[in-house]
C-alpha cells in the first residue's frame, strides 16, 4: 500500500511539468514582425472602415477601436503565454480537442447566423467563432499525437490513426465552413509531413485530398456557384465582391493612391476591412505596398521555420509547424482569393483583417511559438 | 524527449519552399493585375466612381436681318430624384405631385426606383422649379436647362422649324444650321461612393458648356409678319387650302419672307393646326408631317402661265421672235394631231408678241416655243436653274420633274411653252424669273446671312454662288419691259401699286388630274420694274370661287408691295395720274 503510494508519487514527480519556462532566448525579431503586422493591420482597418463606420455608426473609429481592444488583449496573452512552458499544453490537448469538438457540433445546432453560414457561437456577451479555436486544438492534438508515435510514423496505419480524430473534427467544420476546414486539413498534413521521414504517403494524401475536395465542391450548391462566379467574374452576380477587389488592386499602380485615398473602400467593396482588406492595401500603397506585405509574411514564416529547425524538441517544433502552416495557408488563400486566382472563400488575412477572435487566437499561437523559441539552446 | 532530426529540418525546408513558390506565384499574379491590367481595372473603377452631370449648352439664337430674335431660349428646369438621398419619400411624392401636377403613382414609381438618378420631369417652368427648390427636400435635384422658344409662335414656322427634346433641330433652318446653333454640352465629373453620394475633397473636373453660335437670317420680321397676315387673309377669303408667298431680293437671292399659310405654332409643334381627328397614330403623324411641310421648296407643281416668262426669255435669247412679230390666235392651235385651246376660247385675233404676253395667249407661246426648239428650250431651262435644285439652305428641297429631253415631241414642247406637263417648285420658279429680270444672273435663294458668337462678334459670313450671264443683259431688259407691260396694261393689272413701276406675270394652273376644278392661282411681281429690288411670288392653293391668278393673287401682291416698298426704302417714282388700261387675262 505504502509502496504503491510511493510509486504514484514518483510517477507524478517524473511527469511533473514546469509552468514557467526556463529558457533564456527570446526571438525579438519575430516579436517585432508580429507587432509591426498588428500595428499595420490596425492602421489599415482604420483606413478601410472609417468611411463606412462613420456612415453606419457615426464613429469613424468604430471598427478600429474594437480591433485595438482585441489587439491589446491578444498581445498581452501572447507575451504571457510566451513565458509559459509549452509542454503544459500536452495536459490540455485531449480536453481541448474534445471540448472544441462539442463546440463545433453545438455551433451547427444553435449557432447564430453570420455571413451566410452558421459560424458564430454566443455565450452571454461573448460571441466567437469556435472554428478559430479548432485550428489551435488541431495543432495541439496533431503535434502531441505525432510526437508520441514518431518512431512508428513509417507505418501508414499509424499515420492514419493519428489523422482520424482531427479529420472527423475537420469534416464537421467543413459542413458550414469550408475555408476553415481547408486550413485545418493543411495544418494536419503539414505537421505530419515534417514529422514523417516518408514522402510517398503524402503524395497519396494529396491525391485523396484533391479528389475528395473536388467531389465535395461539386456536391454542394453554393460552392459550385462560387466556381461559376470565379470563372465568369465580370458577369456573375456573385462575382461582385471579388470584381470590386480587382478594381481596387488594378487602381493602385506602382505606389498606390496614398494611405487613406482608396475610393473602392467607399462601400464599393462590401466590408472592405474584412477579407478583402488586401485589395485596399494594394489600392492605397500600390504594388510596392502589396509585395512588401507579402514579403513581410514570408519573413515571418522564415522566422517560424528557423524556430522549427532549432526547437529543443520535436513537440515544440511540430507546434510551430502547425502555426506556420496556419498563417501561411491563410495568407496565400486570402491573397489568391483577392486576386481572383481561386474561387472566393471567406478567409481573413492574418493580423491585418478585422476580426477579434481571429486576431486573439493568432496572437495566442504566436505566444506558443515564442515559448518554443525561448527554450532554444544556443550553441556556442 | 524526442529531438528534431535532420529529415525533419529537410522537410521543413521543403514545406517552406512550397510556400515560397506559391507566394512568388501570387506576387507575379499581383504584378500582372496591377501593372499588366492596371489600366483596364482602374478605368473600370474610375467609370464606376465618376458621375457625369451634363451642363447643357444654350442653343444659338436665330435672328432676322435686323436683329429681331426669331428663335431664342427660355430657362426651364429638370426635376430629378436621387433615391439614396431621399429621407422623406412621402413628402417628396406629395410635393412633387402637387407642384408638377403629375399623378402620385407616377412620382412614386420614380421615387421608389433604386437608381443613381431618376428624371421626374424636364421642361418645368422656372417659377415652378424655384418653388420646388424652396422646400429644400433631400434627394430632389433641380437642374436648370434651356428650352427653345419662338417669340412669334407661328411666324415663319415652316422656314425656322423647331427642335426636339434634346435641343436638336428637327425641321427647317434648325436642322440646316444645327451644327452652328448646337453648342457643346459641358459636364461636371464628380467622384461618388457606391451609393452615389458625392465625396468631398475629391478633385472635381468640370468642362464649361460652349454656347451655340447665333444665326442671322435674311428674313425681315416686319415683312414676314405682314406677308403672313396677307396670306392668312387670302386663305380665309378664298377658302383655300394654302397660301404660299415668297418675297425675295432678285439681285442676290436674299429671302425677306417666306410664308406658307396656314402656319403652325413652333412652341407647340406637335399639336395639329386643324380640328381634324385622326384614327391612328400613323395618320396623325402623317398630318403633322404635312403641317410642317414647306410648300415653297418641298413640293412641285405645274407653274402655268408664269412659265411663259421662261419661254419668252428662251425665244428672245435665240432671237426667234421680236416684240413686234405678229401672231394670230383663233382661240386654239393645232399641233401635230392635237387641238390645244387658248384660255380665251374666242381667240385673241391678230396680236404682236408683246400683246401675246400681255394677254397670256397660249397659241402665241406655242408658236414661239416651237420656233425655239427642244434643244435650245432645255438649254434655257438649264441656264435658269430649272433642271436642278436651287441650293436653298433648307432641308428637303424638291427638284423639278421634267420630260427627258430626248422624249419631247412637238406637242409636248408646245404645251410646256405655257407651263404645263411638268412640275417645278415655287422656289425654282421665282429664282428663274429673277434671273430673267435681274440682268441675267442666276442667284441662290437663301436665308442664312452670317453667324456670330454669343456676344455678337461676327464669325462666318455665308457666300452663295451667283451664276452671272446665264442670259444676256439685253434679253433681261426686254423681259423687264414686257413684264411691266403685263402689269401696266395686261393681265396683271390688279398688281399695280400706285406710284411704283411693277412688273409681273399671272398664272392660273389647273391641278392634276385635269377637270377636277382645283386650281393654283399665282402672281409673280417685281419692283421697281426697271431695276427689280424685290420679287414676290403669291400662290393660292385651291381657292374657292374665282380662281384666276390675275384676279385673286395679284391683289395680294399689290397690298404687300404697298406696304413693303416704302419700308424697303424704295421711293415712288411717279405720281399716280396716268390712266391705266383695263385688260382681261
Amino acid at each position: 500500500m505504502r509502496e504503491e503510494q510511493q510509486d504514484n508519487q514518483n510517477q507524478i514527480k517524473r511527469s511533473k511539468v514546469r509552468i514557467w519556462s526556463q529558457g533564456e532566448y527570446f526571438d525579438y525579431s519575430l516579436l517585432f514582425i508580429i507587432l509591426f503586422l498588428v500595428g499595420f493591420g490596425l492602421i489599415m482597418v482604420y483606413s478601410t472602415s472609417s468611411y463606412t463606420a462613420s456612415l453606419d455608426y457615426g464613429d469613424a473609429a468604430y471598427f478600429f477601436k474594437r480591433q485595438a481592444v482585441f489587439a491589446a488583449l491578444g498581445i498581452v496573452s501572447m507575451l504571457f503565454i510566451s513565458r509559459l512552458d509549452y509542454h503544459i499544453l500536452k495536459r490540455f490537448t485531449v480536453l481541448a480537442f474534445i471540448g472544441i469538438g462539442i463546440l463545433t457540433v453545438a455551433v451547427l445546432i444553435v449557432g447564430s447566423a453570420g455571413g451566410g453560414s452558421t459560424r458564430w457561437l454566443e455565450i452571454g456577451p461573448v460571441r466567437f467563432q469556435p472554428s478559430e479555436l479548432a485550428k489551435m486544438a488541431i495543432i495541439m492534438y496533431v503535434a502531441h499525437a505525432t510526437t508520441n508515435q514518431v518512431w512508428k510514423l513509417n507505418d501508414w496505419k499509424v499515420l492514419v490513426k493519428i489523422m482520424v480524430p482531427p479529420i472527423i473534427l475537420t469534416a464537421f467544420i467543413a459542413i458550414e465552413n469550408l475555408s476553415t476546414a481547408i486550413i485545418c486539413g493543411v495544418i494536419i498534413v503539414a505537421i505530419l509531413f515534417v514529422a514523417s521521414p516518408r514522402y510517398s504517403h503524402f503524395v497519396v494524401i494529396a491525391l485523396i485530398g484533391c479528389i475528395g475536395g473536388a467531389l465535395f465542391i461539386l456536391t454542394a450548391g453554393y460552392r459550385s456557384e462560387r466556381i461559376d462566379a470565379w470563372l465568369n467574374l465580370e458577369t456573375h452576380p456573385k462575382g461582385y465582391q471579388t470584381l470590386q477587389a480587382l478594381y481596387a488592386i488594378g487602381s493602385g499602380g506602382i505606389w498606390g493612391k496614398g494611405l487613406g485615398q482608396s475610393i473602392q473602400k467607399m462601400d464599393f467593396i462590401p466590408e472592405a476591412h474584412n477579407d478583402m482588406i488586401f485589395s485596399v492595401i494594394c489600392e492605397e500603397l500600390g504594388i510596392v505596398g502589396g509585395v512588401s506585405l507579402i514579403l513581410l509574411f514570408i519573413i515571418l514564416i522564415w522566422r517560424l521555420m528557423a524556430i522549427v529547425m532549432n526547437a529543443r524538441d520535436l513537440y515544440g517544433a511540430l507546434l510551430v509547424v502547425g502555426v506556420l502552416a496556419h498563417v501561411a495557408v491563410q495568407v496565400l488563400i486570402n491573397i489568391a482569393v483577392v486576386t481572383n486566382t481561386m474561387p472566393n472563400t471567406g478567409i481573413p488575412l492574418p493580423f491585418i483583417s478585422y476580426g477579434g477572435t481571429s486576431l486573439v487566437f493568432l496572437l495566442v499561437e504566436m505566444g506558443i511559438v515564442l515559448s518554443v523559441a525561448r527554450q532554444i539552446k544556443i550553441r556556442k | 524527449m524526442t529531438g528534431v532530426k535532420t529529415y525533419n529540418r529537410k522537410k521543413m525546408l521543403v514545406l517552406f519552399c512550397m510556400i515560397l513558390a506559391v507566394a512568388m506565384f501570387l506576387i507575379g499574379r499581383l504584378g500582372y493585375i496591377m501593372i499588366g491590367q492596371g489600366e483596364y481595372y482602374s478605368g473600370k473603377a474610375q467609370a464606376l466612381h465618376e458621375r457625369e452631370r451634363a451642363i447643357k449648352a444654350p442653343r444659338g439664337r436665330i435672328y432676322d436681318r435686323n436683329g429681331v430674335v426669331l428663335a431664342g431660349n427660355r430657362p426651364v428646369c429638370t426635376i430629378s430624384v436621387i433615391h439614396s438621398q431621399i429621407t422623406d419619400p412621402e413628402q417628396v411624392i406629395q410635393v412633387l405631385s402637387s407642384e408638377l401636377g403629375l399623378p402620385e403613382e407616377t412620382i412614386r414609381s420614380r421615387v421608389e426606383k433604386v437608381s443613381a438618378r431618376e428624371r421626374v420631369r424636364s421642361n418645368v417652368d422656372k417659377a415652378v422649379a424655384d418653388r420646388i427648390r424652396s422646400y429644400h427636400l433631400d434627394g430632389v435635384m433641380v437642374d436648370e436647362d434651356y428650352r427653345r422658344y419662338y417669340p412669334f409662335d407661328d411666324m415663319a414656322s415652316k422656314v425656322l422649324g423647331f427642335t426636339g427634346a434634346d435641343n436638336q433641330g428637327i425641321v427647317g433652318l434648325e436642322v440646316e444650321y444645327d451644327s452652328v446653333l448646337q453648342g457643346q454640352d459641358g459636364y461636371i465629373l464628380t467622384v461618388t461612393d457606391a451609393n452615389g453620394i458625392e465625396l468631398a475633397n475629391t478633385a472635381e473636373s468640370r468642362k464649361e458648356p460652349i454656347a451655340g453660335n447665333d444665326l442671322y437670317t435674311t428674313l425681315d420680321a416686319n415683312i414676314q409678319s405682314y406677308v403672313q397676315q396677307e396670306a392668312e387673309k387670302a386663305l380665309i377669303a378664298k377658302e383655300a387650302i394654302g397660301v404660299s408667298i415668297i418675297v425675295m431680293n432678285p439681285q442676290n437671292g436674299e429671302i425677306y419672307a417666306m410664308v406658307n399659310a396656314p402656319e403652325y405654332n413652333l412652341n407647340d409643334p406637335f399639336t395639329l393646326n386643324t380640328d381634324a381627328v385622326y384614327e391612328t397614330e400613323q395618320e396623325r403623324q402623317d398630318a403633322l408631317n404635312q403641317m410642317w411641310r414647306n410648300f415653297c421648296i418641298n413640293d412641285t407643281y405645274e407653274p402655268g402661265s408664269i412659265f411663259k416668262v421662261v419661254t419668252a426669255t428662251a425665244a428672245l435669247e435665240k432671237g426667234v421672235v421680236t416684240l413686234e412679230d405678229t401672231f394670230v390666235c383663233p382661240g386654239y392651235r393645232i399641233v401635230g394631231d392635237r387641238t390645244i385651246r387658248c384660255h380665251k376660247t374666242t381667240g385673241h385675233g391678230v396680236e404682236t408678241f408683246r400683246q401675246g404676253i400681255m394677254n397670256s395667249c397660249n397659241p402665241v407661246f406655242m408658236d414661239v416655243g416651237l420656233r425655239v426648239g427642244t434643244t435650245d428650250m432645255y438649254h434655257t431651262y438649264e441656264q435658269l436653274g430649272l433642271m436642278s435644285r436651287t441650293g436653298i439652305d433648307l432641308p428637303g428641297e424638291a427638284n423639278s420633274i421634267m420630260h427627258p429631253q430626248e422624249e419631247v415631241k412637238e406637242v409636248d414642247l408646245a404645251i410646256m411653252s405655257f407651263g404645263q406637263s411638268f412640275q417645278i417648285t415655287p422656289i425654282q420658279l421665282i429664282t428663274a424669273v429673277s434671273a430673267a429680270v435681274n440682268g441675267g444672273n442666276l442667284v441662290t435663294p437663301h436665308f442664312g446671312m452670317y453667324t456670330t458668337d454669343t456676344d455678337g462678334n461676327p464669325l462666318e459670313t455665308f457666300e452663295y454662288p451667283i451664276e452671272t450671264g446665264v442670259i444676256s443683259a439685253e434679253t433681261s431688259a426686254t423681259m423687264r419691259g414686257l413684264l411691266e407691260a403685263v402689269v401696266a396694261e395686261g393681265g396683271g393689272s390688279r398688281g399695280q401699286v400706285e406710284g411704283y413701276r411693277i412688273a409681273g406675270k399671272t398664272a392660273t394652273s389647273e391641278k392634276l388630274p385635269r377637270g377636277n376644278g382645283k386650281y393654283i392661282a399665282a402672281f409673280v411681281g417685281m419692283a421697281p420694274a426697271d431695276n427689280p429690288q424685290v420679287i414676290t411670288l403669291v400662290l393660292i392653293n385651291e381657292p374657292t370661287g374665282i380662281y384666276y391668278g390675275g384676279t385673286i393673287a395679284a391683289p395680294v401682291a399689290k397690298r404687300i408691295y404697298e406696304n413693303i416698298l416704302p419700308y424697303l426704302g424704295l421711293e415712288p417714282t411717279y405720281e399716280a395720274e396716268e390712266p391705266q388700261n383695263e385688260a382681261g387675262e
